[in-house]
């Protein structure tokens, strides 16, 4: 028997912000449950109220805004996402970070705003917003506010949402649409693993992004380069960003090595 | 609190703990013990149900969620005593040792066939990369998935490019 909770499925938008203002430091948000359960069931986290997000009318899916590009909600899952010809078409980045993520059915229920609310410095999904310069649109009973990606992580597990706010959609402009991009994943096994290290790079109008995983206290994002800039000051650029460490997976010295030659490899196979 | 579902398309009315998992949920609460609790963790697959036509791991969702719902667990895979097709394809080609995989495995594929009916070798591996079978009996289950897609003939030979 897992930890006993008080279960919370708020319909609306306004309903759900008033339970994040009353109980908000006493509540968890259960979006695809992919982690938090888990965690739950680990007795690391032991909320008082689980509130699902996944019922409030409106939080679903995907949405396209020929002004700000695409939507990204709060109950949208991995696969949501991959099924949509469009994101394939459009992000091809978005496409291959959230195809790398977990196996089959965990893309089937965890969500791409939990992936980056959990911040957790492995998260796929952050590597390619990061690039994507998308923007997390965080919402309460005091209002919206927007971050961009680079300022949303503080550290672990940490992020700028306050416990009464939720991080309710996220927007990928429509100016980063069509940049060629890839993602690569350095796991343990063949099959669904954490990353030992990602790295996520696009490239657009000359300009290269890149965004890391596993490789610091936070997913890192790495801009101001250029495609004409050569292959060592790229790498160097990469390097420099990071902090990454020694743990039970690999070496900090291993996963160093290992972002160079991904970005390498993805500065040869992205083609601009 | 009280949830109403579909499970192997019978109704459901129920009283559950706000703190169940849908694995306890059909396993203790239901006695409907094919689906098995592997890692409870969301690693192995051995909980894997079919939750509106797609797989999910039991023990990572709630039964309070699922209000509302369809559910298809391994029980809804026999129908009048005969096995299904893939149930009939992992026993002629071994894709049983123990057994404990084999509930999350015939439902991944179950999944994996609706949504793509002559699956390639490596579209199968990915479609199962969530199910762990350790006894290990990958080469036959995936001979299996072959076997049921008509792409392997019934002398072991694949006919698959």
């Amino acid at each position: 028997m897992i930890y006993n909770f008080k279960y919370l499925a708020p319909e609306t938008r306004g309903e759900l912000h008033a339970m994040l203002a009353d109980r908000g430091p006493a509540a968890a948000l259960l979006s695809g449950g992919t982690d938090l359960l888990v965690n739950i069931r680990n007795g690391v986290l032991r909320p008082e109220f689980v509130i699902n997000v996944k019922k409030v009318k409106d939080f679903g899916g995907i949405a396209w805004s020929a002004e700000e590009g695409l939507i990204i909600r709060a109950g949208c899952t991995i696969n949501d996402l991959l099924r949509d010809a469009r994101v394939r078409a459009d992000y091809p980045l978005l496409a291959a970070c959230a195809h790398d993520l977990a196996s089959y059915q965990i893309r089937n229920r965890a969500t791409v705003v939990g992936n980056v609310a959990n911040a957790s410095p492995c998260s796929d999904m952050a590597a390619a917003l990061l690039c994507l310069k998308a923007r997390a649109v965080i919402s309460s009973s005091r209002g919206e506010r927007e971050v961009p990606f680079p300022e949303f992580f503080k550290g672990v597990k940490k992020t700028v949402i306050r416990p009464d706010e939720i991080l309710e959609r996220i927007i990928v402009p429509a100016s980063s649409a069509g940049a060629p991009g890839d993602y690569r994943k350095l796991k343990r096994i063949n099959g669904h693993d954490l990353a030992i290290v990602g790295v996520a790079l696009l490239k657009q109008d000359g300009e290269i992004r890149m965004g890391i995983s596993s490789a610091a206290p936070t997913p890192i994002y790495v801009g101001g380069l250029k495609t004409s800039d050569p292959a060592d000051l790229v790498v160097a650029a990469a390097l420099e960003a990071v902090h990454p460490i020694s743990d039970v997976r690999c070496t900090r010295e291993y996963r160093e090595h290992m972002i160079q030659v991904y970005v390498r490899r993805l500065l040869e196979e992205v083609k601009a | 609190m009280k949830i109403k579902l579909t499970i192997n398309g019978a109704s459901y009315e129920k009283d559950v703990a706000e703190n169940r998992t849908l694995l306890r949920f059909l396993r203790e609460d239901l006695g409907l013990t094919g689906t098995k609790e592997g890692c409870g963790a969301g690693e192995c697959g051995a909980c894997t149900v079919i939750l509106d036509g797609r797989t999910v791991n039991a023990c990572m969702v709630l039964a309070a969620e699922v209000d509302g719902a369809s559910v298809k667990t391994i029980e809804g895979e026999a129908r009048d005593g005969k096995l299904s097709d893939i149930q009939q394809a992992f026993d002629r080609h071994h894709a049983v040792q123990c057994g404990f995989c084999s509930s999350g495995m015939v439902l991944s594929v179950r999944e994996l066939i609706e949504r793509n009916p002559r699956p390639s070798v490596g579209e199968i591996k990915q479609g199962l990369e969530g199910n762990f079978c350790r006894c290990t009996g990958y080469t036959q289950i995936i001979e299996a998935v072959l076997d049921v897609t008509g792409q392997i003939d019934r002398k072991g030979e694949m006919t698959h490019a």
